[in-house]
């Protein structure tokens, strides 16, 4: 079927600098930090899959990583139960400078 | 000459990658794709399947070995997964997320192309380690199944036979046709590119397109206007830093084009990063004139070679020519004829106009030669903006007025606005002909004179009625614009003004995320993903599953 994208919690606790320096960057290119360790990434299936696949490269077995996908109910709920701030989503798909 | 010859000679005797006969296996056309035309998308279980190695790599302890083999004789190479010495005898595994195949008797088979996959590593360790494989494994994760597949004198046959048809089929120029099963279609990575659902349907042997074709590219599009920004590449982010000093960060899958108008710095890490990640960059001068992109197709000639071939016959230009003419000569009667209905003072003309356009209109279908055609064209291009000032509504300030068209440069707002609006447009075009890799500079219908990509002018056709002159008439008779903020007006040439050009793009890109149901495959898709489907569809022309090309006519 044609991809559709959904929401992403993505948590993780990384027992070594330089290893969670590279998990972050690799993140940041996903989605947006919204707390320490939590993520929030919009995305396909295949970039879902590719970002695993990116993450087990970089994490060792004594790191932990919890990604948890987010229905569009889930998010109605999460926007209705926080302040504001803590689900601010931009829907413009352009951007001028 | 002498360079292309020897590459191509190289070519053919390069060996053949065990994945490839696994594609192969699967579906003829999906090997075509991929070996001959170069194309990969990797979808989400392509992803996962390594992920799966990452995996067992981790788990296991110290048996674990990798090989990267190539065999000349065979013609073939290969990364072997997983090497076991079993009671003795060393054996190939091959991991599998899936499920296994499960035969009449409900027992546990591999699938076709894994077995061929797995017994063609055998065959390449035995001819390059120089032992006897007895047989491969194929392990089934999702349900938790080893197959043995023995390597027998069918099962080396079978893999010798399948080198050969690759081979023959890395030769031929001929697209194979799409899966008679469709229910590979749906699980495959390609689908989007291949669109099997629409080859089917012009074909007639389906009904109802499933979809497989996206409905929307989600990720931003970025225009940066304000000259002296930089913009720059950060771990996988865009950075963008603004003349102030203010940086803003993107995350690098969220943004689908980077668009520089005048002189904003690009960092030769950014864009080597944009090429990378299939980011289309695209250049406007600060005049709004569109000036051209960064080109990243690598390969893929050969879809190009089938483009010269196609387009270099007169017959069939012609043929696509007056598809496109008619295309946009309704679509601008069409939008003529919405806006009869409140244009009081103006309807009589109007319906002249219109009735003359549907003359003219008929001749397309008889016209003769591109030159006949071009003139057409001009008939129907003329009635349109002569008739398009009456659309506008009365209460529309003055400046805001226009009595035909005119550029090079735009000598009032209004024309202003459509000259910026095509070049937008221009780019858009440019960005889905890239992405699909055809080769803008040769079309079937713009002759090529300037340095304007001719291919780009002829599918710019399709949606030059809905993508802009649709948004620009509505927003100025909301009055939206400006007449002396958002212009800058010197002597007798007018152009947008930075706070004009802002207005104008955000107008655009909302108008490409709105929705347009396909009047023949009958799914909705926003025009920025309708723009790539139209390129794809233009490809089929000639591939021999066209018919659904230029079909877009506003109602």
């Amino acid at each position: 079927m044609a991809e559709s994208k959904n929401y992403y919690l993505i948590c993780y606790d990384i027992r070594d600098p330089k290893r969670w320096r590279k998990a972050y960057k690799l993140l940041k290119g996903y989605g947006e930090s919204i707390q320490f360790s939590i993520f929030r990434c919009r995305l396909s299936q295949r970039d879902r899959e590719q970002l695993r696949w990116k993450l087990e490269e970089v994490l060792a077995e004594e790191d932990s990583l919890l990604i948890a996908g987010l229905c569009q109910r889930c998010v109605q709920r999460i926007e209705a139960c926080n302040r504001p701030e803590a689900w601010d989503v931009d829907h413009n798909l352009h951007q001028i400078f | 000459m002498t360079i292309t010859s020897t590459e191509a000679l190289v070519e053919s005797q390069e060996t053949i990658r065990v994945n490839a006969l696994h594609a192969l296996n699967y579906c003829p056309r999906l090997y075509y794709l991929e070996e001959v035309e170069q194309l990969y998308t990797q979808d989400a279980s392509v992803f996962a399947g390594r992920r799966l190695h990452v995996e067992l790599e981790k788990d296991e302890d110290g048996d674990w070995q990798q090989f990267v083999l190539e065999s000349e004789k065979l013609g073939l190479r290969g990364k072997v997964d997983a090497l076991r010495t079993r009671g003795g005898q060393t054996i190939p595994y091959e991991h599998k997320r899936g499920r296994c195949y499960r035969d009449s008797n409900n027992k546990p088979q591999a699938w076709e192309s894994d077995r061929i996959q797995v017994l063609a590593y055998a065959l390449l360790i035995e001819a390059e380690l120089g032992i006897i494989v007895p047989e491969g494994r194929v392990r089934y994760h999702a349900d938790n199944v080893l197959v043995h597949v023995p390597l027998d004198d069918q099962g080396r046959q079978d893999v010798l036979n399948c080198i050969d048809k690759a081979r023959q089929l890395r030769m031929s120029s001929e697209r194979p046709p799409v899966a008679t099963n469709e229910r590979l279609c749906g699980r495959c990575s390609l689908s989007p590119v291949c669109l099997p659902e629409e080859t089917r349907l012009a074909q007639g042997t389906t009904e109802q397109v499933v979809r497989l074709f996206p409905e929307d590219d989600e990720r931003q599009v970025i225009h940066v206007t304000e000259a002296g920004t930089r913009i720059g590449k950060s771990g996988d982010q865009f950075k963008i830093t603004k003349r102030d000093g203010q940086v803003v960060t993107l995350p690098s899958r969220q943004v689908s084009q980077l668009v520089v108008h005048s002189f904003a710095q690009l960092s030769t890490q950014a864009i080597y990063f944009c090429a990378e990640q299939e980011v289309g960059v695209h250049f406007i001068s600060g005049g709004g004139r569109y000036l051209g992109s960064l080109d990243t197709r690598q390969g893929s000639i050969q879809r190009r070679i089938q483009q010269y071939k196609a387009l270099t016959d007169s017959e069939q230009c012609l043929k696509l020519a007056k598809q496109l003419v008619e295309c946009r000569g309704q679509s601008q009667r069409k939008f003529l004829m919405r806006g009869q209905r409140n244009a009081d003072e103006h309807r009589e003309a109007l319906e002249q106009t219109i009735a003359q356009m549907q003359r003219t209109l008929k001749g397309v279908s008889t016209a003769q030669s591109t030159a006949s055609l071009l003139g057409l064209e001009g008939n129907l291009a003329a009635l349109y903006f002569g008739a398009l000032p009456h659309l506008i509504s009365d209460n529309v300030a003055l400046g805001m007025k226009f009595s035909g068209r005119n550029r090079r440069p735009p000598k009032d707002r209004f024309n202003a606005l459509l000259s910026f609006g095509y070049s937008m447009l221009l780019k858009d075009v440019m960005n889905a002909i890239l992405t699909v890799g055809l080769e803008p500079a040769l079309g079937f219908y713009h002759q090529p004179r300037t340095q304007a990509p001719p291919l780009a002018l002829d599918l710019m056709e399709i949606f030059r009625v809905p993508l802009v002159d649709m948004p620009v008439m509505a927003s100025v008779n909301r009055n939206q614009w400006d007449v002396d903020e958002d212009f800058n007006v010197q002597r007798d040439q007018v152009w947008l003004s930075d706070a004009g050009r802002r207005k104008f793009i955000s107008l655009y890109e909302r108008r490409k995320e709105e929705q347009w149901k396909h009047p023949v495959t009958q799914y909705s898709l926003t025009y920025r993903r309708l723009i790539e489907l139209e390129v794809r569809l233009l490809e089929k022309e000639w591939m021999g599953e066209g018919g659904l090309f230029a079909q877009l006519v506003v109602r």
